[in-house]
């Protein structure tokens, strides 16, 4: 169905939309202020939309919650509806496309066939390596397969969300289906992870319009994040950063310092440890982050930040298998026996003092 | 012999579910089967770890109906633990709880459901100025209804399928003979459709004013973490106040004039799947909206109580704490139980993954033998349907006046009998119904919110049992809430301030559960049986009864 | 001649062999310097740390008023700077120093090491004499090398990747960044860094004990000698004697 002779791009669509140039390109401006562009590379939006056709993504879900989709739906500048008409072709999505069964993997194999070295491949979630890979099937295939099979003729691999890029809940130990991110199963193939549970749905939208606009994955960081949107932690753009340095701080829920917003330091927010827009973009087109309403940051977006629990303690135990205790406790054990085994050599060495003498004071006397 | 139809993956549902039907040569359905095919392992990862951080992880079993089992975790945690949240900390929670009710119903009919009765290749054939006066006659009071408005609409359909790229909408049963509405009507929810996925993410913008992000917003074993404040700028305080209002009038007005009247008019086309995919007959419903304390069942809005057999005029009792009420088996399932167990209750649950289908990839499974990743739950030996349809028949039968008034109601305008609700449309339908509820709990709940600052009480959380110093050796729990897809609990046993034992018996558990020791059928098998298909190489008959169901196998195994 | 486990000059000795106790600069000026600038930026950078994992004070009214949290961090930060300096000067001095400033280096493939280390042990469980050292003996240089020279390494280098992480792309994120990754991210690192600062603690008290007890075991003035340089060493300390 269709003519498959010409491909409508973005802008013939949007003009369809009875949105005008002029608005257009206001448009294209402002998806480069979201993605912290310079607005010399405006143009350059303006034409990558007007003439290319849209970015055929197969969007694929292993182990994983849905709630990246959900985020991505959330997204208020593009909104969804012009990123899924407009922008990119969502070819293959277990979520929201209309296909089931058999027919919805035909159409997986036919971009994967028609667009060979063109459409981007979406991970949501990871994929089960203990066993066979039998805690992630669809169509009786493993998704481990599945997944490889899809990136070998992908542009480029987008790893939505902690799942894709760290492993998150499922990888936490003791990690019972041997879930791995998709950078640990494939390899040979330009990968941008876009950790967050979820990621913020402007930074999702972000990084496919870069994508879209500049043919390639934007800048990434030693993690393969985006260096636009998780170069800073949570910390440093902080609204809260002026009590962290007051010294002012919430000591327990509800209290003084929480109906005044102090900082959440002690009630463990990670935001010192974790790189993520929360605080720039915010959350659901600036509403509020979790910081902002009164809960610290979980890290949600860094590695193993399941593992580095419990989430309101500020110390949790190092990370070396078998020991649980924290840094404090292994440290006053440790010193508590240097000091018991000084005492211990100082007794001994009094008490041998005065056998010494003992031993000497006949000789004294006899002389 | 019996052709056997095999739909996975079944699309437009959250996770990852495998249907196989069995057809007689007429082409009926006469067994089938349903598996989820994968697992995780939360109730494996969460042993041993702090209980107050277990609602995080449990929120993360599904992106989809986010915040229902943060809420059921810190209720388990408070239960065991013996912590009364204040009354704003419960308010706060009811209106989170009733927002997510109301975006995911809504995302659930118009992004999930619609396809299957909506045909988006016949829209391309509609007049706009015929959709425009359908439109204002379905709806006078929504906006949103010129014919320039769908004219613009057709022109971007038909621009977008003229384009070749398809995206979403390649290759699906368009065209199929049991697509009935006309092509205005397909157009009109082609342009909600649109306008559903809009508004979506404003109406959520309440959980991340009280839980500072949606997707996974942020709950607090003993209360929330936002603190309320009129003399801050840095709280809760009269400007958030009135922003949550404002969406809470919004949401009224997408629901009274867009969402209900959409379904009314679909479903009244529909009629005939009044008497399609009733299933089981057996429903349940813990209760939930508290209204003074989660140990008060009886001042929920959402009663609680147990209907077996289609019999409306008996709601029986249901105890969550009881060893003989909630079991889980694993006969059909890939669990191992310790020797001799057939049944347990949660809190002596056991999960224990063992793999013995077929090794992928694979064609079929084998129904004589174990074949999901879900447990299969039962109550006294029962197996259960639970959702919006359970709750709208647990309130109509226990005679809650507003229940009966939007069920009698509904049933007129559609001019259905009672009986009308036992099906796959009585589900869409009973969903809606309760969405329309739900929004006006939603605005009572803030008016209570309001009343009590008012009355000068501005507490979000009780920690007089923070510290695990405080806690008993060991401690057992429940908590429970009804989710958009039905009913759901987590059970916590504590030791040493630590998990020792902690399982979830999630809503889609028990709809999309396998069989059972005696081979009876979860609530999908069931409501599939006797269903006729015209085309079995694209059943959309099974995804319209499957979809009823609003199915999350991310939740159902975990 | 340098030797590798430095033991006085029998030369020395024989040509002054009235004297029965015998002064000698072991530590010279700049080991003395950086000895005490490290012991005090250990001090100082410990009780800091601590401060900043548990921030104790709560000062009360505008945050613009009070920068206590901030303060303590800019004294971590100070010491942190100073004590990588001297920590780096002494180790330059390792090899421009005299031969006692290299006596703590561990030469495990030398036999007389072990047999030192062994001795030298045996010596402190014994509680005897023994064997007398003017630098540092095979154990003390195990010590030092363990709980100094490898801990200073581990703190300098999470702590200077924590430090860069306010200025990512800098100079010093640059530089010390790829820790971060390598240790399981900035908060594992953050542990790590913890858990390493006690280190010194330990180390600490078994120093200031052992340098106590040989010094009145040995009479060789070995306090004062990291004040004054000197150390004294009996007559028939040294077996050619
Ligand atoms: C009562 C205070 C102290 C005294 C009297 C003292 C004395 C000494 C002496 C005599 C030595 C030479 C040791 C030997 O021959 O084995 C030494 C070395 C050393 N001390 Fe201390 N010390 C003190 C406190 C500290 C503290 C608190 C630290 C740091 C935690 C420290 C760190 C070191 C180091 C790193 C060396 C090796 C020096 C080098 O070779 O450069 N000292 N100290
Ligand atoms: C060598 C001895 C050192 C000790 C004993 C020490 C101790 C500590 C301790 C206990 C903490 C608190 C960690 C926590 O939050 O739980 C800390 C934090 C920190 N230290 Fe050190 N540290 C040392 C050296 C350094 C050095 C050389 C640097 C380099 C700049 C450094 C930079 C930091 C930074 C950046 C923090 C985090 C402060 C914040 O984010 O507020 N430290 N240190
Ligand atoms: N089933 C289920 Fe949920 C819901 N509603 C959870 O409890 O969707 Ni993900
Ligand atoms: S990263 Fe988090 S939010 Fe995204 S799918 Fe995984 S668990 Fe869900
Ligand atoms: S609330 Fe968290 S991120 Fe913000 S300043 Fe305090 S510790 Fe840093
Ligand atoms: S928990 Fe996640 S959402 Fe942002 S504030 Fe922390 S990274
Ligand atoms: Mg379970």
């Amino acid at each position: 169905m269709g003519s498959l002779l010409r491909k409508a791009t973005t802008y013939d669509v949007l003009r369809e939309h009875g949105i005008d140039r002029r608005r257009f390109v206001k448009f294209c401006t402002m998806m480069a202020a979201a993605m912290g562009l310079e607005a010399t590379v405006v143009p350059q939006i303006v034409e990558a939309l007007e003439t290319k056709p849209r970015l055929p993504v197969i969007w694929l879900h292993g182990l994983e919650c849905t709630c990246c989709s959900e985020s991505f739906i959330r997204s208020s500048h593009p909104i969804a509806q012009d990123v899924i008409l407009n922008m990119i072709s969502l070819d293959y999505d277990d979520t929201l496309m209309a296909a089931a069964g058999f027919q919805a993997e035909e159409n997986r194999k036919r971009i994967m066939k028609d667009y060979a070295g063109q459409y981007v491949l979406a991970v949501e979630g990871n994929a089960p390596t203990a066993d066979g890979g039998v805690y992630c099937t669809v169509g009786g295939e493993t998704f481990l397969s599945i997944l490889q099979e899809t990136a070998e003729n992908a542009k480029a691999v987008i790893a939505w969300g902690s799942c894709a890029s760290n492993g998150c809940v499922q990888a936490a130990k003791p990690n019972p289906t041997g879930a791995k991110p998709v950078h640990k199963l494939i390899s040979h193939k330009a990968i941008v992870n876009v950790p967050g549970c979820p990621p913020i749905a402007e930074v999702m939208t972000g990084v496919l319009t870069y994508i879209l606009t500049f043919g390639a994955l934007p800048e990434l960081d030693r993690y393969g994040r985006p260096k636009m949107f998780y170069g800073q932690r949570i910390h440093d753009k902080c609204y809260r950063r002026s009590f962290f340095d007051a010294g002012q701080f919430v000591e327990s829920w509800d209290d003084d310092g929480a109906k005044k917003g102090w900082c959440l330091y002690k009630m463990g927010c990670r935001g010192p440890t974790t790189y993520n827009s929360c605080p720039t973009f915010k959350w659901n087109n600036g509403v509020s982050y979790p910081i902002g309403s009164g809960h610290g940051c979980i890290g949600c977006s860094e590695e193993n930040f399941w593992d580095n629990g419990p989430f309101y303690e500020r110390l949790t135990s190092i990370p070396v298998p078998g020991i649980e205790s924290t840094p404090n406790e292994i440290g006053t054990v440790a010193a508590g026996a240097a000091m018991v085994g000084v005492g211990l050599h100082f007794i001994s060495s009094m008490a041998r003092r005065a056998t010494q003498k003992k031993e000497e004071a006949p000789d004294k006397e006899g002389r | 012999m019996a052709t056997r139809v095999v739909v996975d993956p079944v699309t437009r549902i959250e996770g990852h579910l495998r249907v196989e039907a069995m057809l007689d040569e007429r082409g009926v359905i006469k067994d089938a089967m349903s598996s989820g095919t994968m697992w995780r392992g939360l109730e494996v990862i969460l042993k041993g770890r702090d209980p107050r951080d277990a609602w995080a992880f449990c929120e993360r079993i599904c992106g989809v109906c986010t915040t229902v089992h943060a809420l059921a975790s810190v209720r388990a945690v408070e239960n065991a633990l013996d912590v009364k949240v204040p009354p704003n900390a419960e308010i706060i929670r009811n209106i989170m709880f009733l927002t997510q009710q109301v975006q995911d119903h809504v995302i659930h009919f118009y992004h999930l459901h619609a396809l299957d009765w909506v045909d988006i290749v016949s829209a391309l054939k509609a007049d706009p100025a015929a959709t425009s006066a359908l439109a204002q006659k379905v709806s006078p009071s929504w906006p949103l209804a010129s014919t320039g408005y769908f004219k613009d609409l057709a022109g971007t359909l038909k621009k977008f399928v003229d384009s070749g790229q398809l995206g979403l909408f390649q290759n699906a049963y368009w065209g199929h003979p049991a697509y009935k509405l006309p092509p205005e009507a397909n157009l009109m929810a082609v342009a909600h459709y649109l306008e559903a996925l809009k508004w979506q993410k404003e109406i959520i913008k309440i959980h991340t004013i009280f839980g500072g992000k949606n997707p996974h917003p942020n709950y607090l074993v003993g209360g929330m973490a936002s603190a309320i404040s009129m003399q801050s700028d840095n709280a809760i305080n009269m400007e958030r106040l009135n922003y949550v209002k404002g969406l809470i009038q919004d949401a009224m007005q997408v629901v009274e004039n867009m969402y209900i009247p959409d379904l009314l008019a679909v479903a009244s086309f529909y009629t005939d799947w009044a008497a399609i995919g009733g299933g089981l007959g057996n429903y349940m419903s813990y209760g939930d909206i508290p209204q003074n304390g989660i140990g008060d069942v009886s001042q929920f809005r959402m009663p609680r109580g147990v209907i077996l057999n289609k019999n409306l005029s008996e709601v029986l009792p249901l105890d969550l704490t009881d060893a003989g009420q909630v079991q889980e088996e694993v006969a059909h399932s890939w669990y191992e139980y310790p020797e001799g167990k057939g049944a347990l209750h949660p809190w002596d649950g056991v999960t224990v993954p063992k793999y013995s289908g077929p090794k992928p990839p694979y064609k079929q499974l084998d129904e004589n033998a174990k074949y999901s990743w879900l447990k299969a739950p039962r109550w006294k030996g029962n197996a259960m349907e639970v959702g919006p349809l359970a709750r709208m028949l647990v309130g109509f039968a226990s005679g809650k006046t507003e229940y009966k008034d939007v069920v009698t109601e509904a049933l007129g305008a559609l001019k259905v009998p009672a009986t009308a609700l036992f099906s796959t449309l009585g589900r869409t339908a009973a969903r809606g119904l309760e969405t329309k509820l739900c929004v006006h709990w939603l605005m009572a709940e803030y008016d209570k919110l309001i009343a009590n600052l008012k009355a000068g009480d501005s507490a979000t959380a009780d920690t007089a049992r923070w510290e695990p110093s405080t806690w008993p050796a060991e401690a057992k729990g429940y908590g429970f809430t009804e989710a958009p897809r039905g009913a759901l609990a987590h059970w916590i046993h504590i030791k040493n301030a630590k998990i020792e034992n902690y399982q979830i018996v999630v809503p889609s558990t028990w709809n999309a559960s396998p069989k059972d020791s005696k081979g009876q059928h979860g609530a999908y098998e069931s409501a599939l049986l006797n269903t006729p298909l015209a085309d079995p190489k694209r059943p959309l008959e099974i995804l319209r009864t499957i979809h009823s169901f609003d199915p999350c196998l991310a939740c159902a195994s975990h | 001649m340098s030797t590798a486990v430095p033991e006085f000059d029998p030369q020395e000795i024989a040509l002054h062999p009235e004297d029965y106790f015998r002064r000698q600069l072991v530590w010279q000026l700049p080991v003395r310097i950086t000895h005490w600038v490290n012991a005090a930026c250990l001090i100082v950078l410990f009780l800091t740390g601590l401060y900043i994992s548990h921030p104790l004070l709560a000062p009360s009214g505008e945050a613009v008023r009070h920068f206590v949290m901030g303060r303590v961090r800019q004294i971590h930060f100070v010491a942190a700077m100073i004590f990588t300096v001297s920590f780096l000067a002494r180790i330059y001095w390792f090899w421009m120093g005299n031969a006692y400033s290299r006596s703590g280096f561990p030469y495990v493939w030398r036999p007389e090491w072990w047999k030192d280390l062994f001795r030298q042990g045996t010596d402190y469980l014994r509680l005897e004499r023994g064997h007398a050292h003017l630098g540092h003996n095979s154990l003390g240089g195990v010590a030092y090398t363990l709980f100094v020279i490898f801990l200073g390494w581990c703190q300098i280098f999470t702590g200077m990747a924590m430090y860069s992480e306010s200025n990512p792309g800098g100079f010093l994120n640059r530089v010390f960044g790829w820790v971060l990754p390598l240790l399981g991210g900035s908060f594992t690192t953050r542990m790590w860094h913890h858990a390493f600062a006690w280190g010194f603690v330990v180390f600490a008290i078994l120093h200031v004990y052992i340098i106590l007890y040989d010094s009145t075991q040995y009479g060789n003035g070995l306090i004062t000698s990291i004040i004054s340089g000197y150390k004294f060493y009996q007559k028939g300390d040294f077996k050619e004697d």
